[in-house]
């Protein structure tokens, strides 16, 4: 049997079909149809079957990752919903956080709620901070708005956000089930069950835009099933989350606001993969693309995960500018830094990179389309490092002394400097914006990059990749085969798995562990239930248990792994702490403040590769020669080399350029690439830091 | 100028902000207070060797990075460099040498690089409690604030004095807290100078002075530039504020003298015996603020910004109070030098100055929790922010500092109160062709079982936030104790089942409001943010009272 992945980005919509019994893999790339997603998706598929030579009713799985979630929410594509929301609190979204995300920037913008003024009702209801029941539910109420919610205003989906649910969400269970029976085709999503964490602002807009999207997912999802059983599709169809596990229709629907940013966690995911097999605990996965680059930490074998996530940003890509959404998702930087990003002289004299960008239109200068700001894309090339003939696996030319023009005209002039020179402050303002934001990550996560290696991928990512792992002291890079679909091969080893987490403050001194294993043990019920709604068999799911844990009083929590019983947190707590923070110890008392409860299925292919055979060719690497800058040795001729024809266990000296269809590689002096037995190309990185 | 090209200039430069940055991160990880993790009122700076402040943490609180030059200068005018070893930290709350009152502690740690001093980190943070009336505006004198710390030193090479924090936990309500912000700041400051060693390591310099040199210059000029190509000239502009009993008159005359401008306070009210006195220091700092915002917003903060504003104003007018004259709620009239400053730049750049904002009240909450915990927090609130040429003002936005509102559920955890009601303010806003931002009104009761003391710290109680161009002014602030007005800088006590109401102001308006766009209005109508009756009044809306269709 065979299986399918494919994955919608925003450009381009990645497809792979895999052999199960042999892991040969066969790739398809074509353009994401915006009009109807679906449409790329039956079209990359029968490219597939065609040159797989594999019948549709050989498929046993679909894995589907889609931006679908992000886009609506971007453009507002969603439903009309409503809201039901606890008596006195109908602004707290547009209240907000009360925060201003510049302080000398006068002029901010925040998007608007999903669900606007005029379709949220207050309800008589009320429930303690610490979970006590205290004005009762108005059970009329309840029916009421929401009756004229769907009369009067046409709604199609309904969030219930009531105050402290995290803590007891006994009347958002009641009211749902009020308006359930009463409109049994209204879509209802409860702030408690979408997310249960403490801090209204952000629960609630999480679960309107988990209601405001799942007519749409619903829509879809049903669209895209009805099309795949119409050219004969039997097998299971299951859909990627943002956390990097898969889950069925019937989840997906319940809760979309979890398929946000399936695609970049899927890269992680498969870079996670190459950390098992290579056998790095600790790595750096790195993706850059067109207009961003985004960045995940791999510690033993897993990506990091976090719990927010924000979205639609206003303001570029400005943290704070956008909607928070609670779900468990890996956890990216993402920096608004691509092949397309524009740069220029910043307020200050120096070169500011981003985060505005060129986009596909029209593009850097070099593609010719009109462009006249120099971009990234532009100052690799002029840099040598790009050749403009065979750029994108030759199919499309660029223009040099366009580029060359932009850079002059916007960079190099104004700042006086050669233009080679401004193309170099191009390329390393983004090392180093990458670097940066690489080390503020890791080491707010306590994460030792130093004895890591880091995975590079994306179409600009390999150019980077190396001396930005010589800024951080990273000695290895590894570009895996196939890297120009890394997400959709991500998604044929994505397990199923579900991540439950609640908001429960709790002093450790004080914790009876009866009530602690009970906690989790309620969790797994819930986690389980949904694995087994896929069929998967208790025996083989695994359950992972982590804990937010603080000093009672702080604000920020560290995450500790936990077990089944609460022995042996206090030292695990001080552990992180030290490695976070301080080498002082605090005389305070901890607490628990987050619940988290993950059961996973088994990996697809765990221990087995995926095999590239027929993308390799033979003959000589070996292309040619070309002037490129290094700023060790100035424009120097530079070997250039094909990927496709380098066996395993070719060993590169650099300084080379390496190329593939579309993505180049740059290693500078002292550097050494390999090819190993995966066809992963690994570079050993001795290059110096100095700017 | 000095050895560096633009191209190595801006990465170096960028390095730098992100070591304050990562600073500042883990300082609000570490803090216990409030004010620190969920309002950011801190500050990280890093300084070079001859203490010119070079990068600072980019969620810092404004008005810090015009006080903390300062704040150093005096810290090791009383610890000089040569006196300090590797390890070692000094603080102080003094307001005269920090931020204008007790509650800020300055902490400051000299990094050293084979051998010497190559530059200091200083962090600031709001702390939960330092004794005195606790933080409220009511003291006659600073003595009756809190304990005022000289510059210590607090860690001396490594080793914490055990003598000044059992010190301070014996003179504060709730010592856990208030040292556990003592150790967060301790520990940021340690990740400051690791960060930088690091960096320094990196790059093989021995050094910062020369990078320092060049991003000085360049931010001076930045800002040299942008006040030169304003006309020379002198412009005055004056507001009235709330003060004691009587109201207070604050006076600004700015002056443009080529590329530098100097503000003087003469006109402005004397100081009163009352805690919202205001050191020249905070003073200064906000009209630095203001003529950043207007000219150079992009340029992060540096001793470049700074020195091309100079201020002066007489000893003793409220604007430059001097010991022993209370300061602890110097904010209150402090704040109001952004919009008296943004009032005089509106007279040369009218279409970049913004209306004034409702801006946000501070209330100090102490007591027992239901559960027996000691209580002292502080409850930030916005109003809403005055609009600008082109945009409406954003509903319940702080300004002009940046103190984040506490989240109802969080504040509840806290402190045993029950918050029954946080809505908009509807009509609040300032009408005009753009409209002010909308304030809010937050109704809580005390559910504690006991009494609670609160101290109240904010304005706008009698003098709205001013419209611009022709834009109305928002309504007004109040405050209640079960449904009773009561003086907004005043202490009180809180018995159960008593209910506080702050009633929050809306911003200014921007321009006539008779030029708004119909369709605008019309939208105002249909979300509530106006009244049928007001848009009528205000703006001639003829449309329905009716269900307004959406789009």
């Amino acid at each position: 049997m065979h299986r399918i992945a494919v994955d919608i980005g925003g450009t381009f919509t990645d497809c792979v079909l895999m052999d199960e019994a042999t892991g040969a893999v066969t790739l398809h790339k074509l353009l994401t149809t915006p009009d109807d997603p679906s449409d790329a998706v039956l079209a990359g598929v029968d490219a597939l079957l065609r040159a797989g030579g594999v019948d549709i009713a050989d498929i046993s799985t679909l894995v589907h990752g889609t931006t679908l979630v992000t886009n609506a929410l971007i453009e507002r594509k969603g439903s009309r919903t409503g809201m039901l929301v606890t008596a006195g609190m109908r602004d707290i979204l547009d209240i907000g956080r009360e925060r201003r995300y510049d302080l000398f920037d006068l002029r901010l913008a925040y998007p608007q709620p999903v669900v606007p003024r005029s379709l949220r009702r207050e309800i008589g209801e009320r429930i303690g901070f610490d979970g006590t029941r205290g004005e009762a539910l108005d059970a009329k109420a309840v029916v009421a708005a929401a009756r004229d919610l769907v009369e009067g205003e046409g709604i199609e989906a309904l969030a219930i956000c009531f105050l402290n649910s995290y803590a007891n969400d006994a009347h958002e269970q009641e009211a749902a089930r009020l308006v359930r029976e009463a409109l049994p085709d209204l879509l209802v999503s409860t702030s408690a069950e979408v997310f249960p964490y403490v801090r209204e602002y952000e629960r609630w807009t999480t679960a309107t835009m988990n209601a405001y999207v799942q007519p749409l997912v619903n829509r879809y999802i049903a669209h895209i099933d009805e099309r795949l059983a119409g050219i004969g599709f039997g097998g299971q169809f299951y859909i990627m989350t943002s956390s990097g596990g898969m889950v069925t229709q019937a989840t997906a629907r319940r809760f979309p606001i979890r398929l946000l940013e399936s695609g970049p966690a899927a890269g992680a995911l498969m870079s996670a993969h190459h950390g098992k097999v290579g056998g790095i605990d600790n790595l750096l996965s790195f993706d850059m693309g067109g207009t961003t680059a985004k960045g995940a930490l791999v510690r033993d074998g897993r990506a990091l995960r976090k719990y927010e996530l924000e979205v639609a940003r206003v303001h570029e890509f400005k943290a704070g500018s956008g909607l928070p959404a609670k779900a468990p998702v890996i956890d990216m930087i993402e920096i608004g830094a691509g092949g397309g990003s524009i740069a220029a002289v910043d307020e200050r004299g120096v070169i500011g990179v981003g985060p505005r960008s060129a986009g596909a239109k029209p593009g850097p200068a070099c593609y010719g389309r009109g462009g006249t700001e120099p971009t990234l894309t532009d100052a690799n090339l002029v840099l040598g490092y790009y050749d403009a003939a065979s750029f994108l696996g030759g199919k499309m030319g660029l223009d040099l002394a366009a580029a060359r023009a932009a850079i002059d005209k916007r960079v190099a002039g104004p700042l006086g400097i050669e233009t080679l020179r401004a193309a170099w402050g191009i390329h390393e303002a983004v090392n180093e914006s990458v670097a940066s934001a690489f080390r503020i990550h890791a080491s707010e996560r306590a994460f030792d990059y130093r004895r890591s290696s880091m995975v590079a991928f994306g179409g600009s990512g390999p150019a980077h990749a190396v001396r930005i792992a010589g800024k951080l002291n990273v000695p290895r890079v590894v570009l895996p085969p196939g890297a120009g679909v890394m997400s959709a091969l991500g998604l044929l080893r994505s397990p199923f798995s579900f991540e439950v987490a609640r908001s429960q403050r709790t002093r450790l001194d004080t914790l009876d562990p009866a009530a602690y294993a009970e906690a989790f043990a309620a969790m797994e019920r819930n986690a389980r239930g949904i694995l087994a709604d896929a069929g998967i068999s208790g025996k083989d799911v695994a359950i992972e248990r982590r804990l937010d844990m603080r000093y009672e009083g702080q604000g920020y929590e560290l995450e500790v792994a936990a077990g089944a019983t609460p022995d042996g947190l206090a030292e695990a707590f001080g552990d992180a702490y030290g490695a976070v923070f301080s080498s002082i110890r605090l005389d305070e008392p901890l607490e628990i403040v987050n619940w988290k409860l993950e059961a996973s299925g088994p990996e697809p292919m765990a221990g087995r590769a995926f095999r590239f055979d027929r993308d390799f060719v033979p003959g000589s690497a070996l292309k040619g020669e070309r002037a490129a800058y290094l700023p060790e040795s100035g424009v120097t001729a530079v070997p250039v080399l094909d990927r496709y024809r380098l066996r395993v266990g070719a060993v590169v000296e650099g300084p080379a350029i390496i190329e593939e269809r579309e993505s180049t590689l740059v290693i500078g002096h002292g550097d050494t690439a390999t090819i190993d037995q995966h066809l992963n190309l690994v570079v050993d990185v001795r290059g110096a830091t100095a700017s | 100028m000095s050895g560096y090209d633009p191209v190595s200039l801006g990465i170096i430069w960028d390095r730098l902000i992100a070591i304050t940055d990562e600073t500042l991160s883990s300082l609000v990880r570490t803090s216990f207070s409030t004010n620190v993790r969920e309002s950011y009122d801190l500050s990280c700076m890093l300084f070079d060797s001859k203490m010119r402040s070079i990068a600072q943490g980019t969620y810092s609180v404004p008005s810090f990075t015009g006080t903390a030059p300062n704040t150093v200068r005096l810290m090791l005018e009383k610890h000089p460099p040569h006196t300090l070893r590797d390890g070692d930290v000094l603080a102080t709350n003094d307001p005269w040498i920090g931020t204008g009152h007790l509650y800020d502690i300055n902490v400051l740690r000299p990094i050293f690089h084979r051998g010497r001093i190559v530059a200091y980190s200083l962090s600031i943070t709001h702390l939960p409690d330092i004794g005195g009336l606790g933080f409220s505006a009511t003291a006659r004198q600073i003595y009756e604030e809190g304990l005022r710390l000289p510059v210590v030193k607090l860690v001396e090479q490594g080793r914490p004095n055990p003598l000044l924090f059992e010190l301070i936990g014996l003179n504060v309500r709730v010592p856990e807290q208030t040292l556990g912000d003592f150790h967060a700041n301790i520990a940021c400051n340690e990740v400051a100078a690791r960060l930088l060693v690091e960096f320094l390591e990196e790059h093989g310099l021995t050094d910062i002075d020369a990078v320092a040199d060049a991003i000085v210059a360049n931010s001076e000029k930045a800002l040299r530039t942008a006040i030169a190509a304003m006309p020379d000239g002198t412009y005055h502009h004056a507001i009235d504020v709330e003060g004691g009993e009587d109201s207070l008159r604050l006076a600004i005359k700015l002056e443009v003298i080529g590329d530098r401008i100097h503000a003087d306070f003469t006109g402005t009210s004397p100081v009163l015996n009352m805690g919202i006195n205001v050191p020249i220091g905070y003073t200064k700092a906000f009209v630095v603020y203001a003529v950043k915002c207007v000219t150079t917003p992009a340029i992060p903060n540096n001793i470049g910004c700074v020195t091309p504003i100079t201020v002066s104003a007489p000893d003793n007018c409220i604007l430059n109070a001097l010991p022993p004259y209370p300061t602890g709620g110097r904010h209150v009239i402090g704040h109001f030098v952004n919009p008296l400053t943004m009032g005089a730049l509106a007279q040369i750049v009218p279409d970049k100055v913004q209306a004034e904002s409702g801006m946000m009240s501070l209330v100090n909450i102490q007591g027992r929790h239901r559960d027996g915990r000691g209580v002292s927090s502080i409850y930030f609130s916005s109003g809403g922010f005055g609009a600008l040429k082109g945009i409406d003002g954003l509903p319940t936005m702080p300004s002009p500092s940046n103190m984040t509102g506490t989240p109802v559920e969080v504040w509840e955890d806290i402190t045993g109160m029950t918050v029954r009601r946080k809505a908009l303010r509807v009509d609040s806003g300032g009408p005009g062709e753009f409209r002010g931002g909308l304030g809010q009104e937050i109704e809580m009761v005390n559910d504690t079982g006991n009494e609670l003391t609160i101290s109240c710290l904010s304005g706008r109680t009698q003098f709205a936030a001013q419209g611009l161009a022709g834009g109305a002014a928002g309504a007004l602030r109040a405050c209640l104790i079960n449904g009773e007005a009561v003086h907004p800088k005043g202490r009180y006590f809180l018995k159960p089942g008593d209910v506080l109401t702050l009633v929050e102001p809306g911003g200014g308006g921007f321009g006539s409001a008779a030029r708004r766009a119909p369709e605008r209005v019309a939208e105002d109508v249909r979300e509530g943010f106006v009244t049928v009756e007001a848009a009528r009044r205000d703006y001639g809306f003829t449309g329905s009272t009716g269900r307004v269709p959406h789009p």
